[in-house]
């Protein structure tokens, strides 16, 4: 999942892969960065998602360099959306770009199966989402501080954690903002 | 015509089709593989069964694959995919260090294989454990056969990989030296051998150390040799067929370079 | 019932001292109907190479007739015949190029190596090869043929103890097995020359 705050994003993702009711990964990181300050949120098909991000995080670099500026977050979403929506028969991926950049301070994106992109305050994703969806609508506030996106983050894996056979492992946290990037996690059992 | 193409040949898809029935089954290797990072290396562990349904169809087969000459790579799945996946990409690999003139990267190897496993949607199955060490250190990666890749500190895959990984999660600990890790990998490859059904026979290991020479060990531990039994057994006489036992109705002798009588 | 297991097939191929045997059946039947009881399924790529070939007819023949193609190309092109180790490397090509869409054929590669060491190399129908010191099976009766040739095979024999441990093994395989018998041949490779020999086995 992810929430935007004044002047950056909280990042949050558990840290299980599994294959059947295999745990084959209890340590992956499923928030991958695509550029500098723009970050995705995998779910769906690990191979899928993969392929998908090391495609985004090809163009968006070489666009970068053409633009000889950071790119927009909104151009990382929009890339992201291409490849899923030309794909979409053929991909089981659903993703959440967000970072940061000059224009629209932190954003947030979501594109989930069929290969729709849609800016939201926050977004939530994945197997273990379905749980959480009241959660989430009863916390929210569209004003909080950075702490308080921590807080909501933490709390809101935490529970679809609990509560999803397909979710487990720790909790993956990354904040980004104009400062920078910095990497967090916890553990919760 | 076969010998101007390159890639695979769909010539016979449609008649095999057309012929129906069970597919036949292609040799597997239901496996046991690991890998562990230790404090200045990689090392590689596998099982030497093949499989062929339920017959062994190897007793003795090679799962580790060269891929570089600082890179290994476990194999398991079908028999045939994992040797001819690790043979292209060594070959691409070896291609990328004449133009390049630098050792290969781990991570380059990785791309290169999920990249073709991804492209064929998982229908080559080769499930590959990778670890090598290059200028940024020791790596380690596990390979899932529709290109998904993960890079950790011990990884298992194949039929054993439970058995495997159920060593690695109580013996397991950050920075160990070499004999430690060698020896964990060993009991990983046990595991599977002696409780999963479709890995067995003997143990390879093959040591990358940072900054040495890779050693391959084949066969480093056989704890399932019958030759010296056999050798200690007197075998009855009637598993020793005597010369002249099997009727023969006709003999044809090929001598090599015998005077040929001039043709004219 | 698998497609390998149409025309019915039992191929040994064995190693001895110095010398190699690779023998073979000789029933090219469609299902349980036996059509002829004089089908080639062990051909003779040159002096030093042998190949049997287990499995669909058609693509026995076909696969025969691409081998020898290639390595006659090979031949005009090296001047020199092609070692067992490079014919069973190009057979394993061809077989995998056809990943997708193979031939039927589980074949076996048996001849004599440099300092006339046995070769002795097994597929499956895609190419994946088995290298072995004693002994490899393919055909309809695996089961049969590895726990006979596991029972007769020895280290180090001699030709003529090398036919008869290869004709036993497939004789009492074949006679258990439904699909393949009806007479068997026997090729003894040594560094000299090779014996082939036309063994009586049951009609029934």
């Amino acid at each position: 999942m992810a929430v935007a705050y004044s002047g950056g994003v909280i990042m949050g993702a558990d840290s299980r892969v599994s294959t059947g009711t295999y745990v084959a990964n209890r340590v992956s990181d499923k928030v991958t960065a695509i550029h500098d300050k723009i970050y995705l949120c995998r779910s769906g098909s690990a191979a899928d998602t993969q392929a998908v991000s090391d495609y985004v995080r090809h163009y968006l670099g070489a666009h970068a360099i053409e633009c000889g500026r950071p790119p927009l977050v909104k151009t990382a979403a929009n890339l992201c959306k291409r490849i899923c929506y030309a794909n979409k028969d053929r991909l089981l991926a659903s993703v959440i770009v967000a970072g940061v950049d000059p224009y629209e301070g932190g954003s947030v994106y979501v594109i989930p199966l069929g290969g729709t992109c849609a800016k939201v305050p926050f977004a939530i994703g994945g197997s273990g989402s379905t749980y959480i969806y009241g959660h989430v609508d009863h916390v929210y506030r569209p004003d909080m501080t950075k702490a308080e996106c921590v807080d909501f983050v933490k709390t809101a894996v935490e529970r679809a954690m609990a509560r999803d056979g397909s979710s487990g492992g720790i909790i993956r946290l990354v904040d980004i903002s104009a400062e920078g990037v910095q990497r967090d996690f916890v553990v919760v059992n | 015509m076969e010998t101007t193409t390159s890639g695979f040949s769909f010539d016979l898809c449609a008649r095999n089709a057309r012929l129906e029935g069970k597919a036949p089954a292609a040799m597997k290797t239901g496996t046991t593989i690991c890998g562990v990072v230790y404090k200045d290396g990689v090392v590689l562990g596998a099982d030497t069964r093949a499989t062929g349904g339920s017959e062994v169809a190897d007793k003795n087969c090679a799962k580790i694959h060269y891929l570089a000459p600082n890179i290994y790579c476990c194999g398991a799945g079908t028999a045939a995919d994992t040797e001819k996946t690790t043979e292209l990409i060594a070959s691409q690999l070896d291609l990328l260090r004449l133009s390049t003139s630098t050792q290969s990267r781990v991570v380059a190897a990785v791309t290169l294989l999920k990249r073709m496993l991804f492209k064929y949607q998982g229908h080559i199955s080769a499930a590959l454990v990778l670890g090598g060490v290059d200028c940024k250190g020791p790596h380690l990666y596990q390979i899932y056969p529709h290109g998904s890749t993960s890079k950790l500190p011990y990884v298992t895959m194949g039929s054993g990989s439970l058995a495997a990984m159920s060593v690695f999660e109580t013996g397991y600990r950050d920075g160990m030296a070499e004999a430690e890790a060698v020896a964990l990998v060993k009991d990983a490859i046990f595991g599977g051998i002696f409780n999963d059904l479709g890995s067995g026979s003997n143990c390879d290991i093959t040591i990358i150390r940072q900054g040495g020479v890779p050693e391959v060990r084949r066969g480093y531990e056989t704890p399932n040799e019958t030759a010296p039994l056999r050798a200690a057994y007197a075998r009855p006489a009637s598993l020793r067929p005597p010369v002249g036992a099997t009727p023969v109705l006709s003999t044809l002798v090929d001598v090599f370079d015998a005077p040929q009588p001039l043709a004219l | 019932m698998s497609i390998l297991e149409h025309n019915g097939a039992a191929i040994i191929a064995m190693a001895g001292k110095n010398c190699v045997a690779i023998g073979a059946d000789t029933r090219f039947g469609l299902r349980m109907q036996t059509v002829a009881t004089d089908f080639e399924k062990v051909f003779k790529m040159s002096n030093n190479v042998f190949v049997g070939l287990a499995g669909l007819a058609t693509d026995v023949q076909t696969l025969r007739n691409l081998l020898k193609f290639r390595l006659s190309l090979y031949a005009l092109r090296e001047e020199r015949d092609m070692k067992p180790e490079a014919f069973a490397a190009l057979l394993s090509h061809l077989l995998y190029e056809k990943r997708f869409g193979p031939y039927f054929i589980e074949p076996l590669v048996a001849g004599l190596k440099d300092g006339d060491q046995p070769f002795l190399c097994g597929m499956d129908l895609i190419g994946a090869p088995v290298y072995t010191n004693d002994f490899v099976v393919s055909g309809t009766c695996t089961p049969n043929m590895n726990g006979m040739c596991e029972s007769l095979w020895r280290p180090d024999m001699t030709p003529d103890d090398l036919f008869e441990a290869v004709s036993q093994c497939l004789l009492a395989s074949v006679d258990r097995d439904a699909m393949s018998g009806w007479g068997a041949v026997v090729h003894v490779i040594t560094p000299d020359g090779v014996t082939s020999k036309r063994l009586k086995g049951r009609m029934d």
